[in-house]
């Protein structure tokens, strides 16, 4: 049963500690928390709260058969017995206040879906982020105190300027959020994943996945190796335009040197119709400018390129 | 397919929807919440649209939009339905009901268009004596884009409230349709590419079952996946020439057709094929997830096995995996997170047949270039990591991480020489907090990598090697295969050391404003290698405010700044061919 939190400071500490822990015992074992303090009490004063309250998640759950009808606003701030009589917000707990070994805990004490079951390995948790910092218990609109990506945001502000570069996920369009990839409540992978990086990309992106007859060794390594998930610059996510990126591990092909004729126009064999201008630097213009014009399938194919000598490995076809 | 899985989802959606009606038609619901938005957008650009607007095809007229929510709750039963109609490729809908905690049902759909641009290739076009660089357009009409429409369900039943066993079921399709710019290259006389317009029609789908339950303390979960991927759309076509080679030029100037050598040194040619074909592939899985309180802490642990199967090739990749997890009060203050994951994959080999080098001709040596192509995803990999928090004081938090992980390849770069990189890092984060008002972070991350991922067609780092002694006997030149044997394998441009610093802030000075500053650093380096130095370094302010005078009204403005600057190795044409 929660006792009174006492008024001596000296001791408030440990009591409300205590208190917590009381509280999270009596909700797990599912014991009916008595209020000591009627709710119509508490909305004397929190008119505002108590007005939107009951069309929150919270009081939409309190007010229904999950064995929460006894719930009252002591359920979560402890005994209000002291608070009520002086006022004093001191005298009562406030879970958006309480450190990560405590307002989480209150919470999960409750919130048992399995959703939850990784937040004590979650690196929001050892961030010491609290439940309130991002969910509004109170809140009409929503659990979230805005929008889950408006959300992130304002601790990942770095993401946000990536969101908004030419070539980007569909965040800012709202067909994705940040939950597509990550679990704010999880925690086993790196970046609070929802899988490893490479397995997490093929759920969406399964034809680039193989196995394939002829590969490309970093589509097997990491997917960050050439692309940046947040935003880019360049085209397709790409972390560096081509030839750039391509040239960070692979040789010019040796056409890349030649100086071609001087400015002339030239007939395509097979194509009479077709004239085109070549000029110094047309080879270094034609086989330096995107090297994924030729190399179309850098993910992968089953089918060969045309060059028996680099055993059918050209990634053309 | 994509029609069935549409019908197979409204079927899903109009039976879900009957309890739902049941009890709005008994007169007991205890509350409903109906809103209809109705507006209009509309979007102009002035640059190529296709590239700032990759999402949005840009309307010049004002085009309606429509959004729907509804909610509807009676007892511990629950419903909601929420839609949004940007256009007719772009809408969204989400149906969620409950009841209780015996059968929870989330269903979303949601289509957006990624437009493309064509390239029009018009940096093709080079002509060195016999030698060219050239192309041909065939779709210079063609307007690319991606429409791509998702189906996702996730369904949860209780069946047995003793041990809390649930039965777990999801499936999600994703249909994509539209037009592709298509190149393919042809390489006999001259390197010709041609651009096609194509249809995409491709399809994911994707299936989940499970049990859960508690056993103990223990909570278990068995979950069994199944994705198939296809593309349903015609395969491109090219025509690759009769592979000629290009060395005389008659008294105009224009090549003339030699002699028939160069056909021989090609897979194919003089034929009709598909290019640019995807595969069609179906993965299966499995996957035991145990979870639950050890000793004083809390335990996670899971194993999977999953199989890769392209069908066209019948080359498979299979993997096993385990990760356990551990977080455990040390003291009141102190927490201590311990996390250790392993995987191992194999995967097919492929054996190449080719034809021979130059078969048939008097010419140069005729070399068989049969080979298997041992895949570079054949590897071991394992990770651990441990990280201490410690409550410094009510506001202030500290915690301490280090890790080390390590990939070993069976045969990459080298067949039966693989590499083994290793990573070791260490981590600082502290943590201000003062209640809801304000919070401030910050963090400094050490990386240390040795061997980190080469690419096997590496780059050259000096000319050439001094021990250049592979020649194909009877025959006195290098050729370019030859040379390639010999590239440097150790070159890389990622890094060998890291660091990287974070510090972000949050204010909110009441319920209805927040602040928010960040700084971001970065500077990785390889100075490992033999003449040259990899060197990136990043910076990143940001700052960002919001304001919410309502529930349903937020305004965010902000800025932010990113400084990118990478050093590092580039080849140059060094080799002939």
């Amino acid at each position: 049963m929660i006792r009174s939190v006492s008024g001596n400071r000296e001791r408030k500490g440990v009591v409300l500690k205590l208190l917590l822990a009381t509280l999270v015992v009596c909700l797990t074992i599912g014991v009916s928390v008595s209020a000591e303090v009627e709710n119509s009490v508490c909305a004397d004063c929190h008119t505002e709260l108590s007005e939107i309250f009951h069309n929150s998640v919270h009081g939409i759950a309190f007010s229904g058969d999950m064995n929460l009808e006894k719930a009252s606003c002591e359920s979560c701030h402890g005994s209000a017995v002291d608070h009520a009589n002086e006022g004093d917000p001191a005298l009562i707990i406030n879970p958006a206040n309480q450190d990560q070994f405590g307002a989480k805990e209150l919470c999960l004490s409750c919130h048992k879906d399995h959703s939850f079951d990784d937040w004590a390995f979650s690196s929001h948790n050892a961030a010491d982020v609290t439940c309130a910092d991002c969910h509004q218990v109170h809140g009409q609109a929503g659990v979230e105190t805005k929008s889950t990506t408006e959300l992130c945001y304002d601790c990942h502000g770095d993401v946000r300027a990536a969101m908004h570069l030419p070539s980007a996920h569909p965040v800012s369009e709202g067909k994705m959020s940040c939950q597509s990839c990550h679990d704010p409540h999880g925690g086993t992978t790196k970046f609070s994943l929802e899988a490893d990086s490479r397995e997490l990309c093929f759920t969406c992106h399964a034809g680039k996945e193989g196995p394939f007859a002829f590969e490309h060794a970093p589509v097997n390594e990491d997917c960050m190796i050439c692309h940046s998930p947040h935003g880019s610059v360049v085209d397709n996510l790409l972390i560096q335009s081509e030839p750039t990126l391509c040239l960070n591990c692979h040789p010019m092909h040796f056409h890349t040197a030649g100086i071609a004729d001087e400015a002339t126009d030239f007939v395509i064999p097979g194509h009479p119709d077709r004239t085109l201008n070549s000029s110094a630097d047309s080879f270094k213009t034609g086989m330096l400018t995107k090297c994924t014009q030729c190399h179309t399938m850098v993910h992968g194919t089953d089918n060969p390129s045309q060059e028996i000598s680099n055993g059918g490995q050209g990634l053309t076809r | 397919m994509k029609q069935l899985t549409i019908y197979v989802t409204a079927v899903l959606i109009a039976l879900l929807l009957i309890p739902a009606l049941v009890i709005a038609e008994d007169g007991a619901a205890k509350q409903r919440d109906l809103s209809i938005w109705l507006g209009g957008h509309t979007t102009e650009f002035t640059d190529y649209s296709k590239k700032v607007g990759e999402y949005d095809k840009g309307e010049d007229e004002v085009m309606p939009e429509f959004m729907l929510n509804y909610f509807m709750k009676n007892g511990n039963r629950m419903m909601s339905l929420n839609g949004h109609f940007y256009d007719d490729e772009n809408i969204d809908a989400r149906y969620k009901l409950t009841i209780g905690n015996k059968f929870k049902a989330k269903i979303d759909f949601g289509s957006l268009v990624a437009q493309k641009g064509r390239d029009i290739l018009e940096n093709i076009g080079a002509k060195k004596g016999p030698k060219m660089l050239s192309h041909e357009l065939l779709d210079e009409d063609a307007d690319y884009k991606t429409k791509r429409t998702d189906i996702e369900g996730d369904y949860q039943l209780l069946l047995s409230k003793t041990n809390n066993i649930r039965l777990l079921a999801a499936h999600r399709s994703t249909i994509e349709t539209g037009h592709e710019q298509k190149i393919s290259t042809g390489h006999c006389a001259n390197c010709h590419l041609v651009a096609r317009d194509l249809e995409i029609d491709r399809q994911t789908h994707t299936v989940e079952a499970g049990i859960a339950g508690e056993a103990g303390k223990f909570d278990l979960a068995y979950l069994f996946g199944f994705r198939t991927f296809k593309s349903d759309a015609d395969d491109a076509m090219n025509h690759y020439d009769l592979a000629r080679h290009p060395t005389k030029t008659d008294a105009n100037g224009d090549y003339v057709v030699s002699a028939g050598e160069f056909g021989p040194r090609l897979v194919y040619d003089d034929s009709t094929l598909p290019y640019g074909v995807y595969p069609e592939t179906e993965k299966m899985s499995h996957k035991l997830k145990v979870k639950g309180d050890v000793g004083k802490g809390r335990f996670a642990g899971a194993i999977s096995i999953s199989q890769a199967k392209n069908k066209k090739t019948n080359l498979t990749t299979d993997v096993v995996s385990g990760a356990a997890n551990y977080a455990v009060l040390l003291n009141p203050k102190t927490r201590l997170i311990t996390k250790l994951n392993m995987s191992q994959v194999q995967a097919d080999d492929a054996v190449i047949d080719l034809p021979t080098f130059r078969e048939g001709t008097s010419a140069g040596p005729q070399i068989d270039f049969d080979y298997t192509f041992y895949s570079s995803l054949d590897r071991m990999k394992a990770g651990l990591t441990a990280e201490v928090i410690r409550k410094v004081n009510p506001k202030l938090t500290a915690s301490l991480k280090a890790g080390y992980s390590m990939v070993d390849r069976d045969d990459y770069p080298v067949v039966e020489d693989g590499t083994k990189t290793s990573q070791l890092f260490g981590q600082l984060k502290l943590r201000y907090r003062k209640g809801l008002k304000y919070s401030s972070n910050i963090k400094y991350r050490f990386e240390s990598i040795s061997d980190p991922f080469v690419s096997a067609r590496g780059l050259f780092e000096a000319r050439a090697r001094d021990d250049m002694t592979y020649t194909i006997p009877g025959f006195p030149f290098y050729f370019y295969h030859e040379r390639e044997a010999y590239r440097y394998q150790d070159i890389i441009t990622l890094p060998t050391q890291s660091h990287d610093i974070e510090w972000s802030s949050n204010w909110r000075p009441n319920s209805k404003v927040g602040i928010n500053l960040g700084l971001k650093a970065g500077f990785d380096k390889n100075s490992d290698l033999d003449s040259l130095d990899v060197k990136q370094s990043s910076l990143q302010p940001s700052l960002s405010i919001n304001y919410s005078p309502t529930s349903k009204i937020s305004l965010t403005t902000g800025v932010s700044y990113t400084q990118y600057d990478s050093r590092g190795p580039v080849t140059v044409a060094l080799f002939d061919g």
